[in-house]
């Protein structure tokens, strides 16, 4: 265990750089617009302000008082971050008077249950065909790599759309627009449930589609390279069964490739994010496409701080999980 | 240098890429020189017009506004047009007068009518009463076989310069015309999306934008990541953990997100195709800085570099000669995949309303947003607006990651077959 | 005379590269090892030892390819069985193979003894975990292993300690024959002798009947086994026991390998092999008479014209060269 403190001491504290390092990001970029940001954010509601001089007005004096910009920077930091603590974004300039918070609240549930469950099955099938790929090798890795090479070409929000249309639109065998059916209002019971689910499938599926391809390519060479492994050779000639083998050369390259998913999901979610928009789906990307859209500059910068909170758990989670089941991280603590 | 290009091009995947890659490349300079004019010109056809070959209808001199094209019986049509009422009555006159039943005569049906003429008249058999009649009967049969005589007719084309409609060609009056004889028509081989612009031509005008994004991107990221990974590497020290540092800080923060920010801090009239490339630049260098790093420094230290420091070289010369050519592979690596992501970049981006302004250019991005996003192509089945877009994103991409899988099979044999 | 536990006649084998070339790395190989023996192979890095080695084992998968021979174990021919058979009852029973790369040899990411566990019920689905258990403690205290190391990953063991592992793990099956390929080229001098030390060790206590030890480091030889075999672009050059290969090598290419070696007395020194001038030829095209020719001081026209066969000395040696014997001699007394 005294070998692990290390790791995870070193891991948690750069949790908590990465995360403040994304809050003065945050703090910063609006601060670095031309002009006076708050005339500069406030102007961009354009429509939204002309419709109602009340909100400009409100919004206006909101963020006088939010951003602090008479007090010096430090000072408007720490309001900042006091804000921020408390889960105040301000309001939305869209749905003033809604707090930002409270929009982003209802959002994050469908983005969290939509991406992880399918870039975590998009991460095991990915594997389980570079595996395959790397071992098979001749025809099915012939066919098989290119292909994945194209899939993980196809950007997210093409493949979200080729799926929306061959099953959505031509089938017919989903629904395609939004989270559940449209006129019901969200609550607990089965046949809200299923509606769920049938809208849940191509967003999914098409996020799935999209990990597997640069996935399976990672651990296709993550794979050669571990049966090329001299253990994999000794292994053999002391009579132990090919399968067996396999399995070593398996879990050998699968872990590493928990790294990789951690060094790939922040690619990989900003691809969801909008593979959703196409499905109107009630989550992350399509509150930050509506902020783009309605020059809701609150809105936009509460998504994308959520999002790269988002990615740096995961990454944080992921880590932890390897260092736990991959010895060799355990092994290098000792040095 | 030739030994070396003969090694890279060795292997299927990475020619097979370039091929790919060399294709679209010829399609963006060959086609517009082909098909000049404004990629982004309205040419007047509506919302989403499906690929063929269109015929100008305000050619046609014909003042009747029901245009009826694709006959299916052009020709019975035609004929029967030239075939008057007082005609019929004449044919159907000849024929009771021959014994045939009168009600199974249909002066209506051209076709059996003709047949009937054809079969039954002869004109030695001399019918009628009076002179006059028999020589009506000679003069119809000559009239009905006239009709199948065509004429020539003129194609004209309006001359600007004279004012005039010039004959351009004649053609022969037929059922059927070929297309590359008429005057004006346009072929528009995936039709037209939502303005009515030549949906081809804008695509190909996109993908020259985008590969230029590509390109403009990778440049900037690159410098950045050569610049960075070499300081980082040879250097060593303070530099290395502060540029690490960084490196690491923005391998987790995601640069998507980067992106959209600072895109959404430029305005959009000033956020140009150029402006975008460089902002995509500036937040993806990450990766080739970690991967120069990591080559400087185990380069670092070779007998060929230690000896270049005790000769007293400078430090750019160490870096240009002895570091340089060692890194170069897996700079050009790492230039192909920016390259392909930041065309991606461009896309998402684009999708989300960020991307360069819509005026001047198009891009593979913007002309997905106005397909999909504005004008929802997908819903409406309007398939050339986006597949073609997809396709060619796809392919792109698809091609330039073989070229680096290939390069990468050179480079590192153990990924060899 | 001791019973033959490993005859070996006119072996030969090829690797396959991956555009489909043949190199003939083993070609015509015959020797007999008996109980109680130890072999040495030595020859300059890329002259085939370390494939023969592989094709000893008897079981061939790509690259390494079968071409014809006989290897007998113990009186039994294991080639021409199949891979499961051999994979089964030959390997790690009746040979085993301590491979060169120890450091890598083991995966990383299992543990010892379930690695160990892997080996014994590949050859005895029945064996129970304690029955395994016990067999490892032993072996892991006649080299100097505590029995915690059975609980550790690879990766968390010091260099030597996988090299013991290794041998342990090779030995687990008590087989007839080891083939140690270099197994202490990356280990320090005293490393090194505890390792042939052991080895010795495990062979005197009967948990190894022969072995074959390969190595380009000639002076180990000396000490390590009784007899020894020179190997050269594929074949056999020259056998004989030690102590006649090392003070009197017939064989030109032998002597030009002993020739630059101080053999002290009984000491090991760690002297590098003076390089002979030229290089060994391409096996993808070996050619047609004494592969050694080109490098040869002693070349002869006819040298060049025919394949050289490789005669006994008697005495137990032989060697593969048409000048005769008392010729070259004459030729080498000169010279001194």
């Amino acid at each position: 265990m005294k070998g692990y403190r290390k790791y995870f001491t070193r891991k948690i504290l750069w949790f908590l750089i990465t995360l403040v390092s994304a809050v003065i990001l945050n703090f910063i970029l609006p601060r670095l617009m031309p002009g006076d940001p708050i005339a500069s954010i406030v102007s961009k509601i354009g429509g939204a302000g002309s419709n109602n001089p009340a909100a400009t007005q409100a919004m206006y004096e909101h963020y006088q008082n939010a951003f602090g910009l008479d007090k010096p920077v430090i000072q408007q930091f720490f309001i900042y971050v006091k804000n921020l603590l408390r889960g105040d974004f301000g309001l939305s300039f869209s749905r003033y008077p809604i707090p930002v918070s409270e929009v982003i609240g209802n959002a994050l549930p469908w983005t969290i249950g939509l991406q992880f469950p399918a870039i975590i099955v998009g991460w095991f099938l990915g594997n389980i065909l570079g595996a395959l790929a790397a071992y098979i090798r001749k025809g099915f890795d012939k066919v098989l790599m290119p292909a994945m090479l194209f899939l993980g070409g196809v950007p997210a929000f093409g493949m979200a759309i080729i799926l929306l249309v061959i099953f959505g639109i031509g089938l017919q065998w989903f629904p395609f627009q939004g989270g559940y059916p449209p006129g019901m209002i969200p609550h607990m019971s089965w046949k809200f449930f299923a509606g769920i689910i049938s809208h849940y499938h191509l967003p999914f599926w098409s996020i799935v589609l999209i990990s597997v391809g640069g996935q399976s390519l990672g651990m296709r060479s993550m794979s050669i390279y571990e049966l090329n492994a001299d253990y994999v050779k000794y292994s053999r000639y002391m009579g132990i069964k090919d399968r067996k083998i396999v399995g070593y050369v398996f879990r050998n390259a699968m872990l590493p490739q928990i790294t990789g998913l951690a060094l790939s999901i922040g690619t990989m979610i900003s691809g969801a994010m909008v593979a959703e928009i196409v499905f109107s789906y009630p989550g992350l990307g399509t509150t930050l496409l509506q902020g783009i859209r309605e020059n809701d500059y609150p809105l936009i910068s509460a998504s994308t701080f959520i999002i790269t909170l988002m990615v740096l758990t995961t990454v944080f989670i992921l880590d932890i999980i390897y260092g736990l089941i991959d010895p060799r991280i355990k092994a290098s603590q000792y040095e | 240098m030739k030994n070396t290009l003969r090694q890279v091009f060795r292997p299927g995947k990475f020619l097979a890429g370039f091929i790919i890659f060399a294709f679209i490349l010829l399609l963006t300079v060959l086609y517009p020189l082909f098909n000049p004019g404004d990629p982004l010109a309205m040419i007047g056809l509506n919302n989403f017009t499906k690929p063929g070959t269109y015929v100008s209808v305000y050619d046609s001199l014909n003042v009747n506004r029901t245009f009826v094209f694709k006959l299916p019986d052009a020709a019975e049509k035609r004929i029967g047009s030239k075939l008057f009422p007082e005609d019929r009555e004449t044919i159907k006159d000849y024929l009771t007068r021959l014994g045939l039943p009168e009600d199974s005569i249909d002066i209506d049906d051209t076709h059996d009518l003709m047949a009937l003429w054809w079969n039954n008249y002869d004109p030695a058999n001399q019918i009628g009463k009076t002179i006059a009649e028999r020589r009506a009967y000679t003069a119809l049969d000559n009239k009905l076989a006239g009709i199948f005589v065509s004429e020539d007719l003129e194609v004209l084309q309006y001359d600007p310069g004279t004012d005039e409609y010039v004959r351009k060609k004649m053609v022969t009056e037929n059922d059927y015309v070929n297309v590359g004889d008429v005057a004006n028509t346009i072929w528009l081989p995936l039709g037209t999306d939502n303005f009515g612009a030549d949906m081809l031509k804008k695509l190909v005008s996109a993908i020259g934008t985008s590969l230029l994004i590509g390109l403009i991107a990778g440049v900037v990221a690159t410098m950045i990541g050569l610049l960075l990974g070499l300081l980082a590497g040879y250097l060593g020290g303070i530099a290395d953990d502060v540029i690490m540092f960084f490196t690491n800080l923005f391998t987790v923060i995601p640069g998507f997100i980067l992106l959209i920010l600072i895109s959404y801090s430029i305005d959009q009239s000033r956020r140009g195709a150029t402006t975008v490339a460089i902002v995509i630049g500036l937040t993806s260098w990450v990766w080739t800085t970690r991967s120069v790093r990591a080559q400087v420094i185990s380069l670092r230290n070779r007998d060929h570099v230690n000896l270049s420091k005790l000769s007293g070289h400078s430090l750019p010369r160490i870096v240009v000669g002895d570091i340089l050519p060692y890194i170069a592979s897996y700079v050009v690596m790492a230039f192909i995949l920016q390259i392909s992501s930041a065309i991606l970049a461009e896309a998402g981006l684009s999708m989300l309303g960020l991307g360069p302004k819509t005026t001047d250019t198009a891009t593979l991005g913007l002309v997905m947003e106005w397909s999909i996003m504005k004008s929802a192509a997908h819903i409406s089945g309007a398939w050339w607006a986006y597949y073609p877009v997809i396709i060619v994103i796809a392919l792109i991409s698809f091609s330039l990651n073989l070229m680096n899988t290939g390069l990468d099979q050179i480079f590192n044999p153990q990924l060899r077959d | 005379m001791g019973k033959i536990m490993m005859e070996v006649n006119n072996l030969s084998t090829k690797y396959v590269t991956r555009f489909g070339e043949g190199v003939y790395a083993v070609n015509d190989v015959s020797f007999k090892v008996e109980e109680g023996r130890s072999l040495g192979i030595a020859g300059e890095s890329g002259c085939g030892k370390s494939t023969l080695a592989l094709s000893l084992m008897g079981y061939y998968f790509a690259p390494l390819h079968y071409i014809q021979g006989d290897i007998l174990i113990d009186g039994q021919n294991i080639s021409g069985r199949k891979p499961d058979d051999v994979r089964k009852n030959v390997l790690g029973t009746e040979i085993a193979y301590i491979p060169q790369a120890a450091m890598n040899a083991l995966n990383p990411t299992r543990k010892i003894i379930r690695f160990i566990e892997d080996v014994v019920r590949a050859h005895n689905p029945k064996a129970t975990k304690k029955d395994i258990y016990d067999l490892a403690r032993e072996r892991f205290e006649i080299l100097n292993l505590e029995p915690q190391t059975l609980q550790k990953h690879a990766v968390e063991l010091s260099g030597g300690m996988k090299q013991r592992t290794v041998i342990a793990v090779s030995t687990i099956l008590s087989p007839k024959v080891l083939i140690a390929d270099e197994p202490s080229s990356a280990l320090d001098v005293t490393s090194q002798k505890m390792v042939i030390k052991m080895i010795h060790d495990l062979m005197e206590l009967g948990y190894i009947k022969s072995m074959i030890f390969i190595t380009h480091e000639l002076p180990l030889l000396f000490n390590v086994t009784d007899d020894i075999m020179v190997m050269y672009a594929g074949q056999i050059v020259e056998k004989g026991s030690a102590e006649q290969m090392i003070f009197d090598p017939v064989h030109p290419y032998s002597k030009g390998l002993m020739g630059s070696i101080l053999v002290p007395e009984g000491g090991t020194r760690d002297i590098k092999l003076t390089a002979i001038p030229g290089t060994p030829p391409n096996l993808k095209k070996p050619p047609e008479g004494c592969r050694f020719a080109a490098r040869c001081k002693y070349v002869k026209p006819q040298c060049r014209m025919t394949a050289v066969s490789f005669e006994d000395l008697g005495n137990g040696r032989g060697s593969r060269c048409i000048v005769p014997e008392t010729e070259l001699r004459e030729v080498y007394g000169h010279e001194q």
